[in-house]
């Protein structure tokens, strides 16, 4: 019963392309060593350069996105940075040709009508424009509530060559949860 | 100044900054833990060298295959104070991109491009 349950569950993996699936609390030690079996994989299988960092950027911006942002995280509430756990799931799969790197977490309610509409513009955006916001943010102050340079989801936009989808779904009062799928 | 030297690592970058002949690298890939306690020390570093260097040839190579979006922030700032060093200097920046790599010939372009005293070359170079 046990390996027939995981055997399926394994199926049901595979069945959707899924080459990684981690569900858990994300780490950069785990950003590492998922990031290097992912490269390793992709040269294994004699994929292209270009496309194998293309995709290995995606993942990088993605994991630490939730790293830095999952509302899910213990200790609970604002607290010291450098020891926290933070929440989230994160899938690397491939189907019909198109690698994608899908990263799920817990956001706050209050941060979602910001976060839709800085996706919507970024989405909106062709190579060009992408290119212009990419600058200008990286030249900008970093935006208030940003741990990086506020210029990740730009970036997973630029490198995604068949670009990207997002969704949120109401979870209680104060938050929501949050998907970002990026394909390569 | 103390001259600084890193290995390369996985994730970030091998650094080579010779202060007595001013010419610095970096070389590889950067997406370090914490980009600002990686790069914190190198650019005060180079910050101090510049305040009072004057009529120096400078050289300044990137040879990166990949950098993520809080290291592109860096070394936006990182090509302003060497333009800034241009001033009064002959500052010669050098990107080197593997062939075939867009995106990075891309990102050379786009730092590149905002250069105002500087010498910028971009170079496309063979995969080692």
């Amino acid at each position: 019963m046990l390996a027939r349950d995981m055997y399926d569950f394994r199926d049901e993996l595979n069945e959707k392309g899924i080459i990684f699936c981690y569900s858990g609390y994300i780490t950069e030690a785990i950003l590492s060593g998922i990031g290097s079996a992912l490269k390793t994989k992709l040269a294994l299988e004699h994929e292209e350069r270009a496309r194998t960092r293309s995709l290995f950027a995606v993942f990088v911006e993605q994991v630490q996105n939730v790293i830095r942002y999952s509302a899910e995280r213990i200790p609970e509430g604002d607290g010291d940075e450098s020891d926290e756990l933070r929440y989230g799931v994160l899938i690397v799969g491939k189907s019909d040709d198109k690698y994608f790197v899908s990263c799920a977490n817990l956001i706050a309610q209050d941060d979602v009508a910001r976060l839709n509409k800085n996706l919507d513009k970024i989405q909106s955006l062709d190579a060009e424009g992408l290119k212009v916001l990419f600058k200008q943010t990286l030249k900008g102050e970093t935006p208030e509530g940003s741990k990086g340079a506020g210029v990740g989801f730009v970036d997973i936009a630029r490198r995604a060559s068949h670009g990207f989808e997002f969704d949120f779904t109401k979870v209680d009062d104060t938050h929501s949860y949050f998907c970002l799928k990026a394909y390569v | 100044m103390d001259n600084i030297s890193i290995e390369q690592s996985e994730r970030a970058p091998g650094v080579d900054f010779n202060f007595e002949n001013s010419t610095f690298s970096l070389k590889g890939e950067s997406y370090p833990e914490d980009v600002t306690a990686f790069y914190g020390p190198l650019l005060d570093g180079l910050e101090k060298h510049f305040e009072d260097l004057k009529g120096t040839k400078v050289s300044f190579t990137f040879d990166l295959v990949y950098f993520n979006s809080s290291t592109a922030k860096i070394l936006m700032g990182l090509f302003d104070m060497l333009d800034e060093a241009a001033e009064d200097n002959d500052v010669t920046v050098t990107w080197n991109y593997e062939v075939d790599d867009d995106n990075m010939e891309e990102m050379g372009e786009e730092f590149g491009e905002d250069l105002e005293k500087a010498t910028f070359i971009l170079n496309e170079v063979a995969i080692p």
